[in-house]
């Protein structure tokens, strides 16, 4: 809790800090200025590549090991997306292909992604963001400005012991650095958001790991609905011999003795 | 025309991160096998993390084999690719791929749906 206290302070002041007033200009001109600089995320954007370096994490001995022991026990088929588990932070940036919606307010910043169904709030530090209270997947989050990117830390994470789908401990930490830049596609403008984070997590990996993931912004497409568990629940019925009313094959009203 | 489009589109969402939407690895199905199977969708569960089929294909000599695709793309991937769930409800006559697992023969990955018209949805070469 102290850890984001401090952070939420040292966003603040860094916030003054980057943005000197220009010699000759009034500064409420410059951070007018500064804020139109800003770019909105809001909208509907669907995951577009990614790039990693390392491209093999490098672990630490003790985390080496812990990869060793997990591969012998564990196979490839043992993976928790298969039930359910949030993949979270950092992991969702580069996400599964399915749209992600961002909703952006002053004072904070909503992530819905389709995929697993999952959402991250992203709080302004400028605007009192709260505590965390208990570690989550996704994190704590206090972000900045600087300029036109945004600057997110994320601290809190609940550990991540899944040692080939980039593993995570309790003093992992994500740096993102939020931009959108306009590229040419098919001959039209088109806006993509460019993240570029980097994951430390000194337990795990003896150098920071960093990955820019791209989103193209389309407006064109729709949030679905993604319920992960119907599987399961299907595997449970079948396990027990039940079968569920088929409600579709109900008479139409009328029609019914 | 259609088929193309679809192709293309389904071909950019591979490429994008079928790695990182499969929720577990695919070693357990041998992906270098297609089969091809023709009959009537019996059950069809559009979900997700994968949708799942059966169908009824109707063999030379009258009798009926069921074919259990037991694992496919996310339903809102399939979707995406501009596949109307109401072409491949219980009773449609369909084509479909697929890739058996390892361990069980009669179990496969639905690596791709054929409709009538050609339409083809093609998740995974």
């Amino acid at each position: 809790m102290m850890k984001s206290g401090l952070l939420a302070v040292a966003f603040a002041t860094a916030l003054t800090a980057c943005s000197p007033p220009k010699a000759g200009s009034p500064p409420a001109a410059d951070a007018t200025a500064a804020q139109e600089a800003r770019p909105d995320f809001s909208g509907l954007w669907f995951p577009a590549g990614r790039q990693q370096d390392p491209q093999r994490p490098e672990y630490t001995p003790p985390a080496q090991a812990a990869l060793a022991d997990y591969e012998k026990a564990f196979t490839l088929d043992d993976d928790p997306g298969r039930y359910c588990q949030w993949p979270g932070m950092p992991r969702a940036v580069w996400g599964a292909p399915f749209t992600v919606e961002i909703q952006q307010r002053p004072q904070d910043i909503t992530i819905y992604w389709e995929g697993y169904g999952m959402y991250r709030k992203i709080y302004m530090a400028d605007h009192s963001p709260p505590e965390p209270i208990l570690p989550s997947v996704m994190g704590h989050s206090v972000a900045h400005w600087e300029g036109a990117t945004l600057v997110i830390e994320t601290t809190n994470l609940k550990p991540y012991p899944y040692m080939t789908r980039m593993a995570t401990s309790s003093d992992a930490t994500v740096v993102e650095r939020m931009r959108v830049e306009e590229r040419d596609v098919n001959g039209q403008k088109t806006k993509f958001i460019v993240n570029e984070l980097v994951l430390t997590d000194p337990k795990i990996y003896t150098t920071p790991i960093k990955i820019t993931a791209n989103l193209q912004l389309r407006p064109d497409l729709q949030l679905l609905e993604y319920t992960c568990s119907d599987a399961l629940w299907d595997e449970y019925l079948t396990e027990r011999g039940l079968t569920l009313p088929d409600m579709d094959a109900l008479p139409e009203p009328g029609l019914a003795r | 025309m259609k088929a193309l489009l679809f192709g293309t589109l389904a071909a950019a969402l591979t490429a994008i991160a079928w790695s990182a939407a499969a929720h577990h690895s695919f070693a357990i199905y041998d992906m270098s096998q297609s089969i091809e199977f023709e009959g009537v969708v019996e059950t069809l569960k559009m979900r997700n993390p994968h949708m799942a089929l059966t169908l009824v294909q109707t063999k030379p000599d009258g009798t009926k084999q069921t074919i259990n695709f037991v694992e496919g793309a996310p339903a809102n991937m399939i979707v995406r690719m501009g596949l109307n769930p109401a072409d491949i409800a219980a009773g449609k006559p369909i084509k479909a791929i697929g890739a058996p697992r390892r361990d069980d023969p009669n179990a496969f990955f639905l690596k791709a749906i054929i409709l009538p018209d050609g339409q083809t949805f093609s998740v995974i070469n």
